[in-house]
């Protein structure tokens, strides 16, 4: 009877290509996008801020501090001549996101026991408070050298060695702190292809909601449903038809998707995806996700009148439930009080689920909380959809 | 074969089957008759178990329904009305799905199919997409799904609803030929010539009581054969009721037909001309109609039926 149930699903799927552009190619392209297109953000291998500097102190010091500036590879300084306010304004609007303005007498003033601003810093209306954070510190910083050589210059005829001593601790700035991310090597970062991964396969998988409501509400309507209701077949057996093959075909999305970040992505010059320590754990969260998918799509069947209804609600509960879970903007972009609305979104679950494996390096154990809960939702839903469902026959609807 | 004693069926307060009785012996074709709303479907539902009733005893092949439901659709079938297959399945697909689920297997899956194919002449097609076929040839389709299990008793909720007259036919055929096997069929259908030519037997339903059951040779013998019928162009409800008022043997069935029994040639002129001057157009008139369409017709006119 399941072999019969299975081949049927399967035959239908695989004869809907729209369905098939849906389940598999749909997360794909996510994947090979998001991962290619964020992998700068993650990486930090390409300058992410532009600025110009106008130098009317045209001294050594100044020349110093820019020197300092480039050496952070974030930064990118750009040759524009800007003379006048109108040019300022032009360029903050679009071109660049700061403009450092060095005025004259800064060799002078760096050492001033009480002096008035160094520098003066136009910023872009569009730059986000952390990154103004990180050019306001790298400029600090930069000033604190220059005083810091300023002294030294000033001690070395009286005090060499203090002198020396001040030379001997000029050093890298990559090598005064060790940066070590969870569950990663030394200075190893999380890749944008580890973050986007396991955000679209648990968007991916919630997409059988369409093909899975589009065959089952033309089996209701149809009286197909009906039919094998005749023939012996109960609202349980019948939906255990339809979760074997979705789970199936869901397996295989996370598997195929994992294959996208392994030897798709390298291939567009993005990072290649690493498994974490935990295939257990990966195949725990993923059967949660189905039967939470699972569930949510055969709720929508039943409660649904037609397919164009099933696919306009489906479409739009995924999307909601992407966009509060975390799965199109990081949870770590939000709010404190978005953060917590996450929670409620099943796609959260999974999505922290599969962060354990995938980022965090965690075993199955880890994730016994997300596995469960996904799938205390989805038999919930599938309980619910049952009754829904029973009541719809007797009524003859 | 099917017992039934004493069913009664209601929604909330509207009661759908009202003290139902009938029984149907081993090898008889029972045709369904009854207008839209008489308890014809719900009748069928019940007695594949789709819905539930609040009273009576319904027995098949001996077998109490409420306690063999299982046992009993096993050797039963039912084809609905509506096309309850697989459009992007093949038709050889659709067969094995509905056999498989039915734990039809092996050898048993083999001959049954082989059955099914060849009473309804679907060799030709089994590697067709069903969605393609011709609304006659799923017609076929629908109702060879429903022999896969070899039943003893069949259900079919008007198989024949919107196909072509040769389609019609062929699949008349193929459902008389079934009590050549000894099979039970109840038909359920709103075109009188199709139960006149497959029946052994008639029941008909009218807001929900079996107000005639019998052999349909013995009923249409009993029945006149001089009713007319007048159907009209458009619907004139309110003016047919007027008219009914004025004349007694007028009897309104919908809003587009009448009827009259054993009329002389005087009345018959009187209500023509009655029609006339209410401006009412006839498009056609029946003399001495089908017997089974003017018994059906007598039998469920007391209301303003939709036949």
């Amino acid at each position: 009877m399941f072999k019969a149930m299975l081949l049927k699903e399967f035959i239908l799927l695989w004869r809907d290509k729209y369905a098939l552009a849906a389940l598999f190619i749909m997360p794909a392209i996510f994947i090979l996008i998001m991962s290619i297109a964020l992998k700068d953000t993650f990486g930090g291998d390409r300058a992410l801020l532009s600025y110009a500097v106008i130098d009317q102190d045209n001294t050594a010091e100044s020349a110093k501090l820019r020197t300092f500036l480039l050496s952070n590879g974030r930064l990118k300084e750009h040759k524009e001549p800007i003379t006048n306010a109108a040019q300022r304004q032009e360029a903050l609007n679009g071109k660049l996101h700061f403009i450092i303005s060095i005025p004259p007498g800064l060799a002078q003033n760096l050492v001033k026991e009480q002096s008035a601003s160094l520098l003066q810093l136009d910023v872009a209306s569009d730059v986000k408070q952390e990154m103004l954070t990180l050019v306001q510190g790298e400029l600090v910083l930069g000033i604190i050298r220059l005083r810091m050589e300023k002294i030294q210059e000033e001690l070395a005829p009286f005090l060499p060695d203090v002198a020396q001593k001040l030379e001997a601790m000029k050093s890298n700035r990559d090598n005064l702190i060790q940066v070590r991310f969870n569950a990663m090597g030394i200075n190893k970062k999380p890749t944008s292809t580890q973050q986007s991964v396991p955000s679209w396969i648990v968007f991916g998988m919630f997409f059988v909601i369409i093909p899975m409501s589009t065959v089952f509400i033309n089996e209701r309507k149809q009286n197909t449903l009906m039919r094998m209701s005749a023939m012996n077949i109960s609202v349980p057996v019948l939906f255990a038809g339809k979760l074997a093959p979705y789970i199936i075909i869901n397996q295989i999305q996370v598997w195929l998707m994992i294959g996208v970040g392994i030897f798709l992505v390298p291939l567009f010059g993005g990072d290649a995806l690493t498994l974490g320590n935990s295939i257990g754990g990966l195949f725990m969260v993923s059967l949660g996700l189905s039967l939470a998918a699972i569930g949510t799509s055969i709720l929508i069947a039943v409660t649904a009148d037609t397919v164009e209804q099933a696919t306009t609600i489906g479409g739009i509960i995924n999307i909601l439930m992407g966009a509060i879970g975390g799965v199109m903007v990081p949870k770590f972009y939000m709010s404190q009080s978005m953060q917590q609305l996450t929670n409620i979104s099943p796609m959260s679950w999974g999505l922290e689920g599969f962060l354990d494996i995938f980022l965090r390096g965690q075993g199955a154990g880890a994730v016994i909380t997300e596995s469960l809960t996904l799938a205390g939702f989805g038999a919930g839903l599938l309980l619910a959809a049952g009754m829904i469902l029973n009541a719809k026959m007797k009524r003859g609807i | 074969m099917i017992s039934i004693k004493n069913l009664v069926k209601h929604y909330n307060n509207h009661i759908a089957l009202d003290h139902i009785n009938l029984n149907v012996g081993k090898g008889v074709i029972l045709g369904l008759l009854g207008p839209n709303g008489a308890g014809k479907t719900t009748l069928v539902s019940i007695l594949n178990g789709l819905i539930d009733f609040q009273e009576g005893e319904i027995e098949i092949f001996g077998l109490p329904l409420s306690q063999e439901l299982k046992a009993i659709r096993k050797r039963s079938s039912f084809t609905p009305q509506s096309l309850a297959l697989y459009d992007n399945l093949t038709v050889l697909e659709n067969l094995r799905f509905f056999a498989g689920i039915q734990k039809i297997r092996g050898k048993e899956l083999r001959h049954n199919v082989d059955y099914a194919v060849s009473v309804n002449r679907l060799d030709p097609l089994l590697d067709h997409k069903a969605g393609i076929l011709s609304g006659g040839q799923k017609r076929r389709l629908n109702i060879a799904i429903g022999l896969l299990n070899n039943p003893e008793l069949l259900y079919f909720d008007e198989p024949t609803a919107g196909i072509d007259p040769e389609s019609r036919t062929s699949i008349l055929e193929t459902i008389r030929s079934f009590k050549n096997d000894g099979k039970t069929v109840i038909y359920t259908s709103h075109y009188m010539p199709e139960i006149e030519k497959i029946c052994d037997q008639v029941a008909i339903l009218d807001r929900g009581r079996i107000i005639r059951h019998g052999l349909l040779d013995a009923m249409l013998h009993e029945e006149k054969a001089d009713s007319v019928v007048i159907e009209l162009r458009h619907s004139h409800e309110a003016q047919l009721h007027t008219l009914a008022q004025k004349h007694a043997m007028l009897k309104v069935i919908d809003a587009a037909t009448v009827m009259m029994d054993e009329p002389d040639a005087t009345q018959l002129g009187a209500i023509l001309a009655a029609l006339e001057e209410e401006q009412i157009d006839i498009k056609q008139i029946r003399y001495g109609t089908t017997n089974l369409e003017a018994l059906f017709i007598r039998l469920t006119s007391q209301g303003n039926c939709d036949v």
